[in-house]
């Protein structure tokens, strides 16, 4: 403003710039002849306030690129979290995931028509695509080498893992279509991996929470008396969420066991590392109804809520 | 322009208008019934009323006989009504006062704070949040309620900002309710026989009143009886001399006629008697103030800028929204979370504080300028004096002390000049010699001016004096000069007067010697000069009397022309020992038939007084004149004076010529001088009437220094309508009603707080408390810094959008998990930003503010290109990428790695999936993917506070370094802080992870900003220093807003 003082006449007024017509304003605003102006610059100077703009958010993105790749240099390991459990927002505590998922992200329905292959193909496509790294582990790159024999005594050294044969899910497998065809679909479950979380173990029978299913119990029971290693295990149950789910969805079996085994964890980010499955093989369920399914982990250090969806997974089948 | 009728109507001299109509009228109805009434107060006056108005007061009042008064009102002269018949009256005709000017009702104000500005683009976001809602309700059994929360913030933000605005503009209104309250006043009426004291808004029509000096008029009265009575018309008709007035029928035009008074003029001498004739809005002074309310003032410059930037971003959300929305649908988003985005958008990009930080700046601006004696009545006035670039100012009382004064005495053949300054601090004067004690005897004595009672504490100059105001000004110096006056007069009794009238032009009294061995009698006389010195033979000077010759009255004419020239009045003095062997003591004189002596007296000397300016004024002038600001003078007074006045106070300023000058120096005819040479214009009022529009544009636009003498009121509207068309800001100072239609035309209406009429207090933006003409020069300085810091205020809210839009954008367009949302975007806009927004109108200027000119409304915009390319292009883009580093880390360190990021936003926000994949092959479930994307948030609007600190910091200055500048203004250093501590609060306190979704923040995740924020604080004061060594640079073109 001062710079116009000088220039200017004292007191001068200021007078309205000329008035002109839309029309004529926005043709001006395009070009306008007497100064040569485009879009209300003239070519150079637009010419200078891209050069401007443009050495201004290039200097920005050097500095953000700098910013970055000092960070992920210094700061970040890309087999290790920096962040890990309690450090992390991830938690302590894993949750479930269950598949086949739907086609649509957002929705947690299982449905088909129990007769139509075509019906059921999607849901088979889904399971062997799942299942083809449980299946080609060999093939993976360093996978092969990495693979050890676990077992309750015999836990992986560290840089190796456990391998999980699909083979004993039978009937669970794909050569029997995983069972969709005959209206008792198999739905397989698996642990969220949080790294280096190790579960902490029911320690016997007497330990077991009170609000655990009764035939997951008895079940814990009677294989801890077998081995009481086999205690050492992440227990799975699923049953209806409302009094008449439970009575749709029919006798349930757990394949191979209703459990992930202790071995397994903790999940070290390891070349070629397999989460452990579950198959849970509906063998009755009502057709034509919507069934609410709720399958929860069982650990001492897996905290369970329903409405946070904390240690369950919930999905809905519907057989037509 | 409200209508063509208004605009007519403005043009024209504004009380006639209101009183001359065309047709005329003998205001009966056909059955002969009398037939002015009181229009309802509620009926709107609309611009077809104002032809009704005009015959209305076409009136025959002070024509009929005052027997057919007291028959039309069914009154008598010396009983007055009946009781019953002024309750009557009074039912018929309401309450005798001014209706208010209509007021807005107060829902529809509130309504305009509700939905006014952006309020209506965010009761959209509002509304569109709900039917999101609810459509998701309807579809899914668990609707996430995200949607109907942030529907219920966002309305709850319009309606608290609303109420807010609401309250700001109520309180700043209030102020103007105590100003209506004032003294009641009150009025002596005789009814059935008695004498009752009532306030004056219960006369009725008919009423006998009595006025006395010293009194307000309560209504319209027609005189029937009058004792030496005058009155002060000058805040009707702007004529300062009191006029006389009695009950006889002397004009045809009731304004000029002797027998009426008007309403809310002043009683200044006598007593009278007088009928009402008019109540309420139907006097005179009703219908200027109905002339001036119709008259339509336009938006005020600061709101004309606020809309400018509303509608500028508004254009900016619109169209950044509906882009949005239909590349989301391009993109094949669901329409639901299309819409969803729209709201994001609308909500990130409307500053939903700024306004309220606006109404804020403007309060605290308008609190600081009451101090100083500014009353704001519209808060947005606080800032159109600040672009102000003429101001039209009234003489009287404004630049003067409207006090008459004696400025000079010529005795002894020598001018002496006295004291004129408020606190008498000037020169002094000897008082001994027979010349002055001469003299200072017939200023006692021939003087019918008093001291009003009950003022022993008041300083003599401050004192109310009953009288004409020259007698009042002698009264003063010779109280100053000799002491008690009153006791003067007492030992010098008084035998016998001849009062001033303007065919003698000359007061005589003759008095009792104080001296008890003098029987002789002291004739003493004073008035017009000339005519003085007619009556004189000899002439008192150094003691001696000595005849008056040639040289003695070359002597006296010169004397008499200089003080004229000064813009004076000069009285000239003489006086007579009469001789006691013909006029002994007890000798009856004769006044209607002189039997003494009054020619051959002895001439004694001049004093000649003025209504100086007041001490500040000059100053201010300067400061004026500095600040590129034209002032023009606009009086009634003469143009001598008006002059003289303006010259000793700078509005003409010394060597600048006018025209009239310039011939008189060169000799030649005022005809062959080139206008264009003479800076300086004095233009009488007749002048002023022959001059078309164009005439007058030239004389506004070649002449920086005007003076416009005599005008008659109504030209005052004229004049700011000239300066308006101009493109010129016009303020306007004025006491007077007719002042108010001016007043109300201006851009800034200045009224006075001490002698202005209530009339021009309403139709006034602005009161000035002390009625000094330097109080506007500290407006003007309020005004222009207001603007600066609001522009900072603007840049500083307007950075931080952003880094609330390009999350969005990104979310949008990259498909990553959204880095920032709309409750923390609310957050910042309402919440952290306010404070500092807030305390950057407590900025000190940078530069001389008042020496710089005023600015170009038409280009100065309060927002331009080139504070939107600052706050948006460079400064705005270094916080997103500020931002957007803390989102990276964040997520990162938590085990998503920047590349897993793009893409995954589907299956980020899907509920179903309980077991999203991260980098490290770690499964997340919905809801710690949420509570991760929460503390990015929380991280993001942290990272938005810490580079704040640094915008805030380069905001305080436009040009300067900060190392000139400083950090002295604690309330943006408390703003500093404030914002920290709130953002503190808002990450830390338990249950925020609830309520507002806020997680707490490791404190390591405040750092990864810094860098950000050094390097806003570095790039900008390069800029800032490059502007400096290369003023007028391109840098400057493009980035000084």
């Amino acid at each position: 403003m001062s710079r116009n003082f000088r220039d200017r006449e004292e007191f001068q007024m200021d007078t309205k710039p000329s008035q002109r017509t839309g029309s004529q304003k926005f043709r001006y605003f395009f070009y306008n002849g007497d100064s040569g102006e485009i879009l209300g610059r003239t070519p150079e100077s637009w010419g200078k306030i891209l050069i401007f703009y443009t050495i201004f958010y290039a200097v920005l993105a050097a500095l953000f690129a700098v910013c970055m790749v000092t960070f992920m240099q210094h700061f970040i390991n890309p087999r290790v979290p920096r962040l890990q459990q309690e450090y992390s927002v991830i938690g302590t505590s894993p949750g479930l995931g269950f598949r086949p998922l739907p086609e649509d992200v957002r929705s947690t329905l299982i449905w088909y028509k129990g007769t139509g292959y075509e019906s059921y193909k999607y849901w088979e496509d889904q399971l062997i695509d799942f299942l083809s790294v449980y299946k080609k582990k060999g093939q993976t790159a360093g996978a092969g080498q990495n693979i050890y024999n676990c077992d309750f005594t015999n836990l992986p050294p560290p840089g190796k893992v456990c391998d999980v044969d699909i083979r004993r899910l039978d009937p669970c497998i794909d050569e029997n279509h995983f069972s969709f065809h005959k209206s008792s679909p198999c739905i397989f479950l698996k642990l969220n991996r949080i790294y280096g979380w190790r579960p902490e173990f029911y320690e016997g029978v007497n330990d077991l929470p009170s609000d655990m299913p009764l035939d997951l119990q008895m079940h814990i029971k009677n294989l801890t008396t077998y081995n009481p290693n086999y205690g050492n295990m992440v227990w799975v149950s699923c049953q209806g969420e409302t009094p008449a789910d439970k009575e749709n969805i029919g006798p349930i079996s757990y394949l191979p066991f209703p459990g992930f085994p202790g071995y397994f964890y903790p999940y070290e980010n390891a070349e070629g590392y397999l989460s452990p499955l579950v198959a849970i093989h509906l063998q009755r369920p009502r057709t034509g109804i919507l069934i609410n399914i709720e399958c929860r982990a069982w650990a001492r250090n897996i905290k369970y809520d329903r409405r946070e969806r904390l240690g369950v997974v919930h999905f809905e089948l519907m057989i037509q | 322009m409200a209508s063509k009728e208004s605009l007519d109507h403005g043009r024209t001299d504004s009380y006639r208008v209101a009183t001359i109509g065309p047709i005329k009228d003998d205001n009966r109805t056909a059955d002969g019934q009398y037939k002015t009434r009181r229009k309802p107060p509620a009926k709107k006056r609309k611009a077809g009323d104002l032809d009704d108005l005009k015959q209305e007061l076409d009136i025959d009042f002070h024509k009929v006989t005052p027997e057919e008064l007291y028959q039309r009102f069914q009154t008598h002269p010396e009983n007055g009504l009946s009781h019953a018949k002024a309750k009557e009256n009074l039912e018929r005709d309401g309450p005798n006062a001014l209706t208010p000017p209509k007021q807005t009702p107060e829902w529809v104000k509130f309504c305009k704070n509700l939905f006014g500005g952006f309020a209506l683009l965010l009761w959209i976001g509002a509304i569109l949040c709900f039917i999101a809602y609810g459509i998701q309700a309807s579809t899914v059994e668990e609707p996430a309620d995200d949607n109907l929360y942030l529907g219920i913030v966002l309305a709850a933000v319009v309606i608290v900002t609303g109420i807010f605005s609401y309250y700001q503009e109520s309180k700043s209104s209030k102020i103007m309710e105590s100003f209506k309250n004032m003294v009641p006043q009150f009025a002596t009426v005789i009814r059935e026989g008695e004498k009752l004291t009532l306030r004056a808004e219960d006369l009725v029509l008919g009423d006998i009143v009595e006025v006395k000096f010293g009194d307000r008029i309560p209504a319209d009265i027609r005189i029937i009886e009058a004792r030496g009575f005058k009155v002060d018309n000058s805040s009707l008709t702007g004529e300062s001399e009191p006029q006389s007035r009695g009950a006889e029928f002397t004009h045809e035009n009731p304004l000029e006629t002797k027998n009426l008074a008007f309403f809310s003029t002043n009683a200044v001498e006598g007593t009278a008697k007088g009928v009402v004739i008019c109540c309420g809005d139907n006097t005179v002074m009703g219908r200027i103030a109905g002339l001036a309310s119709g008259l339509d003032t336009g938006e005020t410059p600061i709101a004309k800028e606020i809309h400018h930037f509303i509608h500028l971003i508004t254009g900016v959300a619109v169209f950044l929204g509906v882009t949005f929305f239909i590349i989301a649908f391009i993109l094949g988003y669901h329409w639901l979370d299309a819409v969803i985005f729209l709201i994001g958008i609308i909500v990130a990009n409307v500053p939903e504080g700024l306004l309220a930080t606006v109404t804020v700046c403007l309060t605290l601006t308008a609190k600081r300028m009451a101090s100083k004696n500014c009353l704001v009545k519209n808060l947005e006035a606080v800032e159109t004096l600040g672009s102000t670039s003429t101001i039209c100012s009234d003489k009287t009382g404004t630049l003067t002390q409207n006090r008459m004064t004696v400025a000079h005495m010529w005795f002894d053949n020598q001018i002496i000049e006295a004291d004129t300054t408020e606190d008498q601090s000037g020169v002094q004067y000897d008082r001994t010699s027979p010349g002055f004690k001469a003299l200072a005897k017939i200023a006692t004595l021939c003087n019918r001016a008093e001291f009003k009672g009950g003022q022993d504490g008041v300083p003599i100059l401050k004192k109310e004096v009953a009288g004409d105001a020259s007698e009042a000004a002698l009264l003063k110096c010779m109280e100053l000069a000799l002491g008690d006056v009153l006791s003067i007069r007492k030992r010098n009794k008084k035998v016998c007067e001849i009062p001033f009238n303007s065919t003698n032009k000359y007061q005589v009294s003759v008095h009792e010697s104080d001296d008890p061995s003098d029987p002789r009698h002291l004739l003493v006389m004073k008035g017009a000069p000339e005519r003085i010195l007619e009556r004189c033979s000899t002439i008192f000077i150094g003691g001696k009397e000595k005849v008056l010759d040639e040289e003695m009255k070359e002597a006296f004419n010169n004397a008499y022309l200089e003080l004229g020239g000064l813009g004076e009045r000069v009285l000239g003095f003489c006086d007579l020992q009469l001789p006691s062997d013909k006029y002994p003591i007890g000798y009856k004189f004769n006044t209607d038939d002189p039997n003494f002596p009054l020619d051959n007296l002895r001439f004694v000397g001049l004093m000649s007084m003025i209504d100086p300016p007041r001490a500040a004024v000059p100053d201010a002038v300067a400061k004026c004149r500095s600040a590129g600001i034209k002032v023009i003078m606009v009086t009634g007074d003469h143009p001598i004076t008006a002059k003289a006045i303006a010259k000793s106070v700078g509005i003409i300023s010394e060597g600048n010529e006018t025209v009239e000058d310039i011939a008189a120096r060169l000799n030649i005819p005022v005809s062959e001088v080139n206008p264009r040479e003479a800076k300086a214009a004095v233009v009488h009022g007749t002048e002023l009437r022959e001059l078309n529009s164009d005439q007058l544009d030239e004389i506004l636009k070649y002449h920086t220094e005007i003076v416009f003498a005599r005008t008659s009121p109504q030209q005052k509207l004229i004049i700011v309508e000239g300066c308006q068309r101009l493109g010129a800001i016009v303020a306007v100072t004025g006491d007077g009603v007719n002042d108010s239609p001016a007043l109300k035309k201006a851009d800034i209406g200045v009224a006075m707080g001490i002698a202005g009429s209530d009339v021009s207090k309403q139709a006034a933006d602005m009161i000035l408390l002390d009625d000094n003409f330097a109080s506007i020069v500290t407006g003007v300085e309020e005004g222009r810094l207001i603007f600066d810091n609001l522009k900072k205020s603007i840049a500083y809210t307007l950075t931080s959008n952003i880094p609330e839009i390009s999350p969005f954008l990104a979310f949008i367009l990259c498909d990553i998990p959204l880095p920032l949302g709309t409750v923390t975007i609310l957050c910042i806009d309402l919440g952290t930003d306010m404070v500092p927004a807030i305390a950057l109108a407590y900025e000190t200027a940078e530069a001389d503010i008042m020496k710089r000119p005023p600015r170009n409304p038409f280009c100065d915009k309060l927002v331009n290109e080139r504070l939107i390319s600052m706050a948006y292009g460079q400064i705005g883009m270094i916080q997103a990428a500020a931002g957007f580093f803390v989102y990276f880390v964040i997520m990162a360190e938590n085990g998503f790695l920047p590349m897993h990021l793009f893409g995954i936003r589907k299956q980020w926000d899907s509920k179903a999936i309980n077991d999203l994949t991260d980098s490290y092959g770690q499964e997340w479930t919905y809801r710690d993917r949420k509570a991760l994307e929460f503390t990015c948030h929380t991280a993001f609007f942290v990272s938005i506070v810490v580079v704040q600190w640094a915008d805030l910091i380069i905001c305080k200055t436009r040009r300067n370094s900060i190392i000139h500048q400083g950090m002295r203004n604690w309330a943006l250093n408390f703003g500093l802080i404030f914002e920290t501590a709130l953002a503190a609060f808002l990450s830390y306190t338990p249950g925020m992870d609830k309520g507002l979704r806020m997680y707490p923040l490791k404190f390591v995740w405040w750092l990864p900003a810094i860098p950000f924020m050094l390097s806003i604080f570095i790039y900008d004061e390069i800029r800032r220093f490059y502007l400096r060594r290369n003023p007028g640079g391109w840098l400057e073109q493009e980035t000084y807003y």
